[in-house]
């Protein structure tokens, strides 16, 4: 894509610099040690994440892991009363009770956030549940990863939100990693397509990071659960970079080896959104949108 | 006659019923034995719905949470306590975010009806059929149903309120007959009722040990003692002072707890009786050691022992 952006494109495109922006601006408070608690970004996630927000209806809700980071950026107005909630603050956007792996934002449908690993995805099926039984045309949207997904809850949630036909997306966001440890490093495969196969629900995965693509495939998706009031699974396959969240310096990954000053992008290849996003872009196009999205106030 | 688990089996399904919107969900809710004769007949409201499910304990907890976010009243039943080990994750860590970020009086109400087993021999999981350990570890209130009067506050008070609870029915009293009694008392938070009022002991039955305390009582009034007779529930916090004004006149204590659980709900009671340097006599009165195995578990009460001892 490289013609002049059509307007819901150029929204698309600022916010995966939007929230790319926020994250190295809380990267640049950690390595000072400004907040209390630790923090799990998401530099990788915000194609996905822009993608799932840009789908959802007012009456859509989300619920979320310990690593919400880009879709909390994605669903809010404004970084400060995140900062502030980082910060244990009254102001903060859960008034300081929730910190960073419990927040979530109910105004704007992020309605439960788990720091337990599995625990959102049956909390979800209770919210899709009565969805239906107040018969609200809508859907939810549950985020897990390639790690919570071997807790036992994610394979019974499947079998009973086919079971109860539920509005329900499963979004698998796989980068691969639970704590330190890979997939072939701690378990076997999982196909989740033959999963998915086994109890009929439809799958799909995305790839490649871009965000327009992202974007209409998951509305697609969308419209498909709300229609057949039916769950289904989609995995994003995500490279999630600087990851780290704890005290312990040099480790691979560690956030302390980037900076804000050497621009938004960390990884020239398609494992980087903001890379994949620049490559389907004017380049004027693309420093003009990355000016004004530096250039806004967030304030503190 | 309405034996005990017929009479329980009758209020439960007639205030169920007459929840608007309420979701009533389960394992074998709606075939089989009904989870032991508990779900029998069970109807939802014309606006709400039974649903009958899968083997998925963990889950369906999450599921009554999610429900309550939904703004969806719902009640789970369940045939057995120790099932509930596999919802403990969400009685922590799923309502403790939802009571620190939302107003529960906003959202949906959950319960969770079940089953204690508590009639011994019982094996590896009895243990784990102590339903206080439940309330202390969660910090949640826990009812349990003893007679026609706690069953009735408890279910009328609780089942449409906002939060989560839990509200037990034990195996042993299955083939009793249903009590039928009166509470001169009752807190507003059901976690206390009193039965009869006495000045010559004090009686205070924990978990499901009412029926041993009605013979105590019996046993006190053929000896010519007029006894208050309490039954306590499970909750973060108990208001004792009914209890402690009595034993303050009586000056005869007399403690059941058929609990299972190595910290047992009676002690926080005598803490707070000695703590005001009160003088009684006392006898409690607990379950033998819990063996690791199967095991009858007896929960052997001998009244007349008692008032020898006391009177």
């Amino acid at each position: 894509m490289t013609t002049t952006m059509a307007e819901n494109e150029r929204k698309l495109a600022h916010d995966v610099l939007r929230i790319r922006h926020w994250q190295h601006l809380v990267n640049e408070g950690l390595k000072k040690n400004a907040f209390p608690v630790p923090l799990h970004k998401a530099f990788g996630h915000e194609a996905v994440a822009v993608a799932v927000s840009n789908a959802m209806q007012p009456q859509d809700q989300l619920a979320l892991t310990h690593r919400n980071m880009a879709y909390n950026f994605a669903r809010a107005g404004a970084l400060q009363p995140i900062w502030d909630e980082y910060k244990n603050k009254p102001t903060g956007l859960g008034q300081g009770c929730l910190g960073s792996m419990n927040l979530a934002n109910v105004g704007r449908g992020i309605v439960y956030t788990s720091s337990i690993l599995g625990n959102n995805v049956s909390v979800a099926c209770g919210l899709a549940m009565a969805m239906k039984m107040r018969g609200v045309e809508g859907f939810v949207t549950v985020v897990t990863g390639d790690g919570a997904m071997e807790e036992g809850s994610f394979y019974e949630s499947l079998v009973f939100a086919k079971s109860h036909q539920l509005p329900l997306v499963f979004l698998v966001e796989n980068n691969n990693f639970s704590m330190s440890s890979t997939i072939p490093e701690r378990r076997c495969p999982i196909a989740i397509a033959h999963l998915c196969q086994a109890v009929d629900l439809p799958y799909c995965c995305l790839t490649g990071n871009n965000v327009f693509d992202y974007a209409a495939r998951f509305a697609d998706y969308r419209e498909l659960v709300v229609k057949r009031q039916s769950p289904a699974v989609v995995e994003a396959l995500v490279t999630n970079h600087y990851r780290h969240a704890g005290p312990t310096p040099g480790f691979p990954g560690d956030p302390m080896n980037i900076d804000m000053k050497n621009g938004l992008l960390v990884k020239a290849s398609d494992e980087d959104p903001v890379f994949v996003l620049q490559a389907n872009m004017k380049a004027a196009e693309f420093q003009e949108l990355e000016s004004q999205v530096l250039a806004e106030k967030w304030s503190d | 006659m309405a034996n005990y688990i017929q009479g329980m089996n009758q209020l439960i399904t007639a205030y169920a019923a007459n929840i608007p919107g309420a979701c009533l969900y389960g394992q074998n809710l709606n075939n089989g034995t009904f989870i032991s004769g508990l779900t029998k007949k069970l109807v939802a409201h014309p606006t709400g719905r039974v649903v009958n499910t899968g083997n998925c304990e963990n889950t369906l907890c999450g599921v009554g949470f999610g429900m309550m976010l939904g703004g969806v009243t719902s009640i789970y039943f369940v045939k057995q306590l120790d099932f509930m080990l596999l919802g403990l994750d969400h009685f922590v860590n799923t309502y403790n975010f939802i009571r620190s970020s939302r107003d529960l009086s906003k959202l949906g109400s959950f319960t969770i009806i079940l089953l204690v087993c508590d009639q011994g021999m019982q094996g590896a999981q009895s243990s784990g059929n102590s339903f206080g350990d439940y309330a202390s570890l969660a910090r949640i209130p826990c009812f349990t149903l003893t007679n026609s009067a706690d069953a009735d506050q408890v279910l009328r008070t609780q089942l449409t309120a906002p939060g989560f609870r839990m509200i037990a029915l034990n195996m042993r009293h299955f083939r009793s007959e249903f009590l039928q009694l009166n509470a001169v008392y009752a807190t507003k938070d059901s976690t206390v009722f009193q039965y009869t009022e006495g000045a010559g002991a004090t009686i205070v039955s924990f978990n499901f040990s009412l029926p041993e305390g009605l013979a105590v009582h019996k046993a006190f009034a053929g000896a010519g003692l007029s006894a208050s007779l309490f039954s306590v529930n499970y909750a973060p916090v108990v208001d004792w002072s009914r209890i402690k004004q009595s034993v303050a006149q009586t000056k005869r204590l007399v403690i059941l707890d058929d609990s299972k659980s190595v910290h047992l709900p009676c002690y926080q009671l005598l803490d707070e009786l000695h703590a005001e340097g009160l003088a009684f006599k006392r006898d409690v009165v607990t379950r033998q050691r819990i063996e690791y195995g199967v095991s009858p578990e007896p929960f052997l009460v001998d009244p007349q022992a008692i008032v020898a001892k006391l009177g």
